[in-house]
C-alpha cells in the first residue's frame, strides 16, 4: 500500500482553503503551514500566467529527511506515510535542510496569534499536540486517514481538486487519473519518489 | 507524544449544523466544539448542491478566530473624552449593560419624539441577519427612513443589481455552469473564492472547465479568477463598456449573430420606437406597437394574430417613422468599433474580434436541449461582470452593455446562459412558502417580485429626497450614498430634521466609503453615536457608546431572507436551501445577540407592536404562526414560529437544531422561468427616457439639483470617460483602482490572525502591485515602500509587489486593508494594506447618480516613502 494525492491544476482556484483547512485541522501555530499554496508566474506582460500549486510533505517512498535523520525519528510506516516521532527528535533540523521541497518547519517556542496578549483557549487546546523543539510536517492527516476519512485538505477543497488514495492499487480512482492525466512529481529528477503528483492545468 | 496525534475531547465532542457569516454567502457550515472550545469549522455535508457546496472558504474556516480574538469587545462602553477624531482615543469606559441600554433608549426615544427620521441606521452586505428581523427593527425605530448602508456606492454593485432586477427579475446574476461552455468574465472575482456563493460556485466553475467551459477574464489585473482562466486579456480601468459595446456591433452588425428568435419572444426588441426614443403606441389601448413582418402592418406587442415580429427596417405608423428597438440597437452601436475600443482599451481589435466570434458561436443560437422533460433553448454563454467593471464614472452604461451583450444572443435565464439569482422561487413544496416570483409590469415588462427595496421599473417613483441617503431621487439604485454630502450640508441638502443619533452595526462606514476625512466628519454631525460591535474599529473612535455583539458564532438566526433570493442559494437547477444559525458556543463574556438587544431597546421604547406587523408581513408568516403584536417573544421563539411557518409543524426550531438544513429540489420552472411565463425584458429601455424627464423635473425643484448629473438616463448605453482618463498632469501616470481577494471580506477580516497569517503567503494580499517593467523604469523595487498621491489630493502608504501580471498603467490596491485603530493590533501594523478610500473624493462629480455608484478609479504619481 502506498497512500498518495493527486492535485489537479485544472481545478485548483488558488483560494487557500486547503491552507486553512490545513491550519484547522492540525491547529499549527503562526507561520507554520503544513500546507502552502505556491503561485508561479511565467511570462512577460501581455502573455503571462501564474500558476496556483499546493505543496506539502510529498510523503516520498524514497524520503530525504528520512535518510539524513540522526536518532530515527522520521519513519515511514508500511502504507508509505513519512512521520516524526517527537519523542526521538531532538530538533538538529538536519531534515529540513534535507527535504527538497522546504515542507517542514521546526517549532522553536509557542507563540499567540496574538502576539503579546497570550493564547486564546483555542490555541491552549490545540498547541498541546505541538510540542517544541521538534521539526513538524504533513502527517497526510494520519488521524483521520486511520479513521477512514480523507486528508483535511482534501476533504475541505471547495473545488475537489485533490484525490487521495492508494498508488499501489492500479484500480483505485488515485492511480486511475494519475495514469490517464500523466501525472508528474515535483523535482522527480532528484530520485525522491514523491507520492504526491501534479495533474497540468 | 507518539507518531499520531489528536485532539482528545474529556467531556464532549460535538459537531453543530449552522451557518458561516464571515462573507454575505451565508454557507452552511457544521461546527466541533470539544470541551467548549470551537476547534473546528467544515462545509455542511448536506448542503453539497447549494449553500456552501459542503465545503467551506479561508475565510470560513477561520471563524474561530474571530470568536476567539482578544481584541473582541466584550463589554458595553462609553466614551469620556469629548474629542472626536481620527487617531483619537476615545478613552472608553466600562459600563453596566443596564446603563448602556438606558442611555441608548433615552436618546433614541428623544429623536424620535423630535423625528424619526433624525434616526440613522447602518449595517454592511457582509452582516446578514434574518431581512425580516432588520426590516422589522427599522420599521419600527425610524420608518426605514434613514439607513446608511456600509460599502453601498463605492463596494456594492449598484449598476449589475439594477441590470439584474430590470432583465432577471434577481438581484444578481450567476452563470448555469453546469450547461455553460464560454464565460466571460469582467472584474468580477466569481470562482475564486468570492462573488455570491463564494465557495459553491468555485467548485461549479472547476466541473465546468473539466467539462470544457472556456473561461477568458478581461481584467487590468492577473487577479486569482485570471488566473484560472484560459485566457487573461488586461485591459484598462473603465473601459469595459466600450468593448462590450464593440462585441455588440460585431455580433449584430456584422457577424449576424443574434438570436432573433428570442428577442421576438422574450424581449422588448421588435416594439416600435419614434424619432423621439419613445414607443410607437396603439392610438386607443396605449400599447407599444410592432410591426408585423407577416401582414405588413402595426399591431399591439401582444396581438395574437401577429405572423413574425420585425426586428429591422423602419417603418411608417400614423405619418410616423419609425424602427424596431433591435433596428435602433443596431444603429446606435455601429459607432463602437473594436478598432476604436482597442484605442481606448488597450485590448487589441483582433482580440476582441476573435472573442466575439467564439462568444457569439459557443452560444449556439437556434439549438435546444431537453431537461427533466422540457425542450428548452440552450444558450451556453454566460457573461459576468461586478465591481471592477462598474465601479467607474458610467457605472449604469457599463451595466446594460455588459448585461445587453449576453441578452442578444439568448443567453439569459435559459440553459447554459447567464440566470437571475433568484427571480421566482414557487415554496418548500409542503406548504407553497416563501414563495416570490416576477409579475408583469407596463408594457409587457418584467417587474422582479423580491427585490430589497422596489425593484426599478417603468414604475418607479422619484421623489425629493427626504433621507440623508438621497436614495429616493435615484429609483435605479438598490442603496443611496450620498450620505456624507447631506450630513456636511444639511441646509444644502433641504434636510427637515436634524440628525441625531447614528446606531451603527456591523460595519466600519469610514473605510468603505468614500473621502476618509470628509466621512469623519459627517459622522461627527451626529450628536450622539452608539455601535454594536465586534471590535474597536475605526468608525468606533466615533461613538459614544458600544454594545458588545455576539459574533455568528454566538447567536441565532435565519440568515437567508425570507422573501429575498438569499445569496447563499444558487441560480443552478440544483436544490433550495434554507438553514439555521446556531451558537457554537454562548456568548462569550458580555456579549449580547443583536436580536436580544434589540428587542431590550423595543422593549424600552414600547415598539414591539409595530416590530411585529412588519415582521409578520416580510417573512410571510401564516395563520397559526403570526406573531401577536400584542405579545412579547423571544427571537428562538420567532424563529420557532417562522420556520414552522414556512416548512411545516415538525419542522420547527428543534428539529432545525438537530438538521441544520432542510432542501429540496429547485424546478426547471424556477430556474428557467422565462420559459413558463409570459414576460419581456428590455434591449431597449425605454422607459429611461421618461425616467429622465421625471428625475429632471424633481433636480428643478432642489438647490443642489444641477450637481447630479442624470444625463446617462438613455435608452442605449453609450461610453464615457472617467474623470482618471481626462487626468494628464504630469506624474500622475498610473491608474490606481481597486480589487477582491479570496483570503479577506472588505474591511472586516483584517484583525484575524490565520487570515492575515495566510495573507502574507500571498504577495498580491498586503501590497500594492505594480507591473515591474514600470517599476523598473522609476527605479522601484520589489518591498520597497511608496507614497501614493491622488489626483484629488489624498494620499496614502504602501508596500510594492512588482509583477508582470498588472497592466503597465495600474496600480492594484486590494481589499480595504490599511486600518488604524490601535484596537486591531494586527490589522493596524503598517505591512497590512492600503486603504483605497483614502485616494477619493467627496465629489458629486466622483457618483453616477442614476445608480449612486462612485467611481473607485483614480489616476495616481507614486513616489518613494
Amino acid at each position: 500500500m502506498r497512500l498518495g494525492m493527486a492535485i489537479d491544476l485544472k481545478r485548483c482556484a488558488g483560494c487557500y482553503a486547503c491552507v486553512a483547512a490545513c491550519k484547522a485541522e492540525n491547529g499549527t501555530p503562526p507561520g507554520i503551514f503544513l500546507r502552502r499554496v505556491m503561485k508561479e508566474e511565467a511570462g512577460t506582460f501581455p502573455r503571462v500566467r501564474r500558476v496556483p500549486y499546493p505543496i506539502q510533505c510529498m510523503h516520498c517512498q524514497d524520503p530525504a529527511c528520512k535518510a539524513v535523520c540522526p536518532t530515527g525519528a522520521t519513519t515511514q510506516r508500511a502504507d508509505g506515510i513519512v512521520l516524526v516521532d517527537d519523542e526521538k527528535c531532538v530538533g538538529c533540523r538536519y531534515c529540513i535542510m534535507a527535504c527538497p521541497y522546504g515542507v517542514r518547519f521546526y517549532h522553536a517556542k509557542i507563540r499567540e496569534y496574538y502576539p503579546g496578549q497570550g493564547l486564546t483557549v483555542y490555541e491552549e487546546l490545540m498547541y498541546k499536540l505541538h510540542p517544541t523543539g521538534v521539526t513538524e510536517k504533513c502527517t497526510f492527516c494520519v488521524h483521520r486517514v486511520e479513521k477512514g476519512l480523507e486528508p483535511a485538505c482534501v476533504a475541505n477543497c471547495p473545488t475537489k481538486a485533490m484525490t487521495f488514495g492508494d498508488l499501489d492499487d492500479p484500480e483505485s480512482e488515485v492511480s486511475r487519473i494519475v495514469r490517464d492525466r500523466r501525472g508528474m512529481q515535483l523535482r522527480a529528477e532528484l530520485g525522491t519518489d514523491p507520492s504526491v503528483f501534479y495533474l497540468s492545468p | 507524544m507518539a507518531l499520531v496525534k489528536e485532539l482528545k475531547a474529556e467531556k464532549e465532542d460535538v459537531w453543530i449544523p449552522s451557518v458561516c457569516n464571515i462573507c454575505y454567502s451565508n454557507c452552511t457550515i457544521r461546527a466541533r466544539r470539544v470541551d467548549g472550545v470551537l476547534v473546528k469549522i467544515e462545509g455542511h455535508p448536506e448542503a453539497a448542491n447549494a449553500g456552501g457546496g459542503g465545503r467551506i472558504c479561508a475565510k470560513g474556516q477561520s471563524g474561530i478566530m474571530l470568536l476567539y480574538d482578544p481584541n473582541r469587545v466584550n463589554y458595553p462602553l462609553k466614551r469620556t473624552n469629548p474629542e472626536k477624531g481620527i487617531g483619537i482615543d476615545p478613552g472608553w469606559q466600562r459600563i453596566s449593560w443596564d446603563e448602556a441600554l438606558d442611555t441608548l433608549a433615552a436618546k433614541l426615544k428623544e429623536a424620535r419624539q423630535k423625528d424619526p427620521r433624525s434616526i440613522t441606521l447602518t449595517f454592511s452586505a457582509v452582516d446578514t441577519l434574518s431581512f425580516g428581523f432588520t426590516a422589522a427593527w427599522w420599521m419600527a425605530l425610524n420608518y426605514f427612513s434613514n439607513w446608511w448602508v456600509s460599502g453601498a456606492g463605492p463596494h456594492c454593485g449598484n449598476g449589475e443589481h439594477a441590470m439584474a432586477a430590470i432583465l432577471h427579475g434577481a438581484i444578481h446574476t450567476q452563470v448555469d455552469y453546469d450547461h455553460c461552455n464560454y464565460l466571460l468574465m469582467f472584474g468580477c472575482g466569481a470562482g475564486a473564492g468570492m462573488y455570491y456563493n463564494a465557495t459553491a460556485s468555485m467548485r461549479w466553475i472547476a466541473d465546468a472547465k473539466v467539462r470544457g467551459m472556456k473561461v477568458v477574464v478581461l481584467d487590468p489585473l492577473l487577479s486569482t479568477p485570471a488566473e484560472r482562466a484560459d485566457e487573461w486579456i488586461p485591459i484598462k480601468p473603465g473601459t469595459d463598456g466600450y468593448v462590450a459595446l464593440s462585441m455588440i456591433n460585431l455580433l449584430v452588425n456584422e457577424y449576424n449573430l443574434y438570436d432573433a428568435e428570442h428577442l421576438k419572444t422574450h424581449t422588448n426588441a421588435p416594439y416600435l420606437i419614434k424619432k423621439n426614443g419613445k414607443y410607437m403606441r396603439d392610438r386607443e389601448t396605449s400599447k407599444p406597437l410592432v410591426w408585423d413582418a407577416g401582414e405588413g402592418k402595426a399591431k399591439t406587442y401582444d396581438d395574437p394574430t401577429i405572423k413574425d415580429f420585425a426586428l429591422t427596417g423602419t417603418y411608417g405608423v400614423d405619418g410616423e417613422t419609425c424602427c424596431p428597438g433591435f433596428q435602433a440597437l443596431k444603429d446606435h452601436v455601429k459607432k463602437y468599433t473594436p478598432e476604436g475600443a482597442a484605442s481606448i482599451s488597450g485590448v487589441p481589435a483582433g482580440t476582441i474580434r476573435r472573442i466575439t466570434k467564439e462568444f457569439g458561436e459557443a452560444a449556439r443560437i437556434g439549438s435546444s436541449i431537453e431537461i427533466e422533460g422540457h425542450k428548452l433553448p440552450h444558450r451556453p454563454v454566460g457573461v459576468l461582470y461586478f465591481k471592477g467593471a462598474q465601479a467607474h464614472k458610467h457605472t449604469l452604461w457599463t451595466a446594460m452593455a455588459l448585461s445587453l451583450l449576453p441578452e442578444i444572443v439568448g443567453a439569459a435565464d435559459t440553459p447554459g446562459s447567464l440566470l437571475g439569482s433568484n427571480p421566482r422561487c414557487l415554496g418548500y413544496p409542503e406548504t407553497g412558502l416563501p414563495r416570490w416570483e416576477p409579475i408583469e409590469g407596463p408594457d409587457g415588462l418584467l417587474i422582479a417580485g423580491s427585490w430589497i427595496g422596489p425593484p426599478p421599473s417603468a414604475l418607479s417613483e422619484v421623489k425629493v429626497p427626504e433621507n440623508i441617503s438621497l436614495q429616493e431621487i435615484s429609483p435605479l439604485s438598490v442603496l443611496g450614498t450620498g450620505q456624507p454630502f447631506t450630513l456636511l450640508d444639511p441646509a444644502k441638502y433641504g434636510l427637515k430634521y436634524t440628525p441625531e443619533v447614528l446606531l451603527m452595526t456591523g460595519c466600519n462606514v469610514i473605510m468603505t466609503h468614500t473621502e476618509i476625512p470628509k466621512v469623519a466628519e459627517a459622522i461627527k454631525r451626529f450628536p450622539f453615536v452608539a455601535s454594536l460591535s465586534l471590535h474597536l474599529d475605526e468608525v468606533t473612535e466615533f461613538a459614544d457608546l458600544i454594545l458588545p455583539e455576539a459574533s455568528y458564532l454566538e447567536r441565532y438566526d435565519l440568515p437567508q431572507p425570507p422573501t429575498l433570493a438569499g445569496y447563499h442559494n444558487s441560480a443552478i437547477l440544483k436544490e433550495w436551501l434554507t438553514s439555521l444559525r446556531q451558537p457554537i458556543v454562548e456568548p462569550l463574556y458580555e456579549r449580547k445577540p443583536r436580536h436580544e438587544i434589540i428587542f431590550h431597546l423595543l422593549d424600552k421604547l414600547d415598539l414591539w407592536q409595530d416590530f411585529a406587523a412588519t415582521y409578520n408581513m416580510v417573512a410571510q408568516l401564516r395563520e397559526p404562526y403570526l406573531l401577536d403584536p400584542n405579545k412579547r417573544y423571544t427571537w428562538t421563539e420567532i424563529l420557532d414560529l417562522t420556520l414552522k411557518s414556512h416548512f411545516g409543524e415538525d419542522h420547527n426550531l428543534e428539529w432545525f437544531k438537530k438538521n441544520g438544513v432542510i432542501k429540496w429540489k429547485k424546478k426547471p420552472e424556477e430556474s428557467y422561468w422565462k420559459h413558463f411565463m409570459k414576460l419581456r425584458v428590455p434591449i431597449y429601455f425605454e422607459w429611461f427616457v421618461d425616467l429622465r424627464e421625471r428625475t429632471e423635473e424633481v433636480l428643478r425643484q432642489l438647490t443642489y439639483g444641477e450637481e447630479l448629473d442624470f444625463s446617462d438616463l438613455q435608452p442605449l448605453p453609450d461610453w464615457g470617460p472617467c474623470a482618471s482618463h481626462e487626468e494628464k498632469r504630469p506624474g500622475f501616470d498610473l491608474y490606481a483602482f481597486y480589487y477582491r481577494v479570496p483570503t479577506h471580506t472588505f474591511s472586516s477580516t483584517y484583525n484575524n490572525a490565520w487570515l492575515d497569517d495566510l495573507g502574507q503567503i500571498d504577495p498580491t494580499v498586503y501590497n500594492l502591485v505594480m507591473n515591474e517593467d514600470y517599476g523598473k523604469k522609476k527605479g522601484l523595487k520589489e518591498g520597497d515602500w511608496v507614497w501614493i498621491e491622488s489626483m484629488y489630493g489624498g494620499r496614502t502608504k504602501g508596500k510594492l509587489h512588482l509583477t508582470q501580471g498588472v497592466h503597465p498603467e495600474c496600480l492594484a490596491i486590494a481589499n480595504c486593508g490599511g486600518h488604524w485603530s490601535k484596537y486591531l493590533p494586527i490589522a493596524s501594523q503598517p505591512e497590512k494594506g492600503s486603504c483605497f478610500e483614502w485616494l477619493m473624493k467627496l465629489d458629486p462629480k466622483c457618483v453616477d447618480w442614476t445608480v449612486q455608484n462612485w467611481d473607485l478609479c483614480v489616476k495616481v504619481k507614486v513616489d518613494k516613502a
